[in-house]
């Protein structure tokens, strides 16, 4: 049954971005701030960096804020100065992958200051952006999220996000309804899947954690994976970007949503995620770590498959 | 002192990534201690285990591989201290994944062969030998090599609709 979800913090919050926003640029704490601004189309949104006090009106924050705001910060993307403190908007997913980026020294607390969201779900897509949030329209990985309140924040607005109902497990769901199969009913899936991808490379674009000055998969001596969008490289690529994000991923999902095939991303990250958790218990988090799970090892790890 | 060679229909094509302080000395004792083991395999040869990236398992499978056998040195022989321990979570997740979009885990094998132990390379390999040979050829990947580019189908449904509507 579709239930209306209680978004009525947004406008406090929205409010208290605002004036922090103008507080930490006018008193020169940043030198500039990144955040959501109104899109074009009614209730879209896009994302904005704002270097003046006077900029701070045009911030807002609603149900279809969906960008994960960090990777702005990230190597690969040099629209935002380099100098000084930067002020950023994060929601509870994507400040899991800006402490995965600190703890991959990509990035230096002392200057960052964060604006923490007390997040009560965003939309699926912008398709309909002023659609009304729902249980329906709900983003899948909103449905799975046990962290509404971002931690270690510089200042989160004091409003308590209201319990979000009782959500279908989307992922958790499509990966138990996978591993129930065959693998060669595995394989058809997959296949299906991957021969949809038109390597546009947008999953890369989006990915926080994609900040490679050069990708193994642009490389051509050695080509390890081929780069016309035929079924086995994409297969290839898939499969190395999932490989590459394992332990890593934050599950900020915004792979899977800037897909334009609608090839199912996370379900590969959230897979491995579960893996992770599994074998070497390590998940992502708001604590900075500097090793993960791919990236460390104990004398004991399980070796069980090996002979 | 050679077995006569059983004539088969289908010889499965084996990598082996080995790691060059520990199998392939190992390899190379069965080599002269005069072990018989199957010619299917083909040894690559690598500084370490963890050198070896799970993309040229990939890279193997597309290019014609039945099976795949990963070996290097025992857990604390490491000849750069800790290459097999990183190699060792790699593959656990690697092989998790492989699994998930649906290749069968028969067809790799993961293994310490010490340099000592030419007696459990010959095993290793015969028995991952006879195991893919049981199983087939590996289609999967290949066929995947051969398919048209995703465009090629240009007669379907969708595309029909939209130039007639035209």
């Amino acid at each position: 049954m579709t239930q209306t979800i209680d978004i009525s913090s947004y406008s406090t919050i929205t409010d208290a971005i605002r004036s922090e926003a103008r507080r930490i640029l006018s008193d020169s704490t940043v030198s500039a701030v990144i955040g959501y601004t109104a899109g074009r189309r009614k209730g879209s949104t896009q994302p904005i960096v704002i270097t003046t006090a006077d900029d701070a009106d045009q911030l807002i924050f609603t149900a279809a804020c969906l960008n994960d705001l960090v990777v702005y910060l990230t190597k690969a993307k040099k629209d935002v100065p380099k100098s000084g403190r930067i002020g950023i908007v994060v929601k509870g997913c994507d400040l899991k992958a800006l402490v995965g980026l600190l703890g991959e020294s990509q990035l230096k607390r002392e200057n960052l200051y964060l604006i923490g969201i007390p997040c009560s779900g965003v939309l699926g897509s912008l398709l309909k952006p002023s659609a009304e949030l729902t249980t329906e329209t709900i983003a899948s990985k909103c449905c799975e999220c046990s962290d509404q309140l971002p931690v270690g924040c510089d200042f989160v607005p004091t409003v308590t996000p209201a319990p979000l109902p009782d959500l279908e497990k989307r992922y958790a769901n499509e990966i138990a309804r996978l591993e129930a199969m065959t693998p060669s009913e595995r394989w058809e899936f997959w296949k299906e899947q991957f021969s949809k991808c038109i390597k546009c490379y947008a999953c890369r674009q989006v990915c926080p954690f994609c900040f490679c000055e050069q990708c193994l998969c642009d490389r051509n001596r050695p080509q390890m994976v081929e780069q016309t969008p035929r079924p086995s490289g994409n297969t290839a690529w898939h499969l190395v970007r999932a490989m590459h994000l394992a332990g890593r991923c934050a599950g900020c999902a915004e792979c899977e949503r800037v897909c334009p095939m609608d090839i199912p991303l996370n379900l590969l990250n959230r897979k491995m995620a579960k893996e992770l958790k599994e074998l070497f218990n390590s998940e992502a988090g708001f604590e900075v770590r500097d090793t993960g799970p791919l990236t460390s090892y104990r004398e004991d790890d399980d070796q069980s498959f090996i002979r | 002192m050679h077995v006569d060679k059983q004539k088969h229909t289908f010889e499965p094509k084996i990598i082996a990534f080995v790691c060059t302080w520990c199998t392939y000395a190992g390899a190379d004792l069965a080599g002269t201690s005069r072990m018989q083991y199957p010619s299917n395999v083909r040894v690559l040869k690598f500084p370490c285990t963890g050198r070896i990236d799970p993309v040229f398992i990939i890279k193997a499978f597309q290019q014609g591989a039945d099976g795949i056998l990963i070996s290097g040195c025992h857990p604390g022989d490491c000849h750069y201290i800790a290459g097999n321990y990183h190699a060792r979570r790699r593959f656990a997740a690697f092989r998790k994944l492989l699994e998930f979009i649906g290749v069968d885990l028969n067809r790799i094998q993961f293994s310490w062969v010490s340099a000592a132990e030419g007696g459990k390379w010959v095993e290793v390999v015969t028995d991952l030998t006879e195991r893919v040979r049981a199983m087939g050829p590996m289609v999967e990947f290949k066929d995947l090599v051969l398919e048209e580019q995703w465009s090629g189908n240009l007669n379907n449904p969708e595309l029909q609709a939209v130039y007639e509507a035209m």
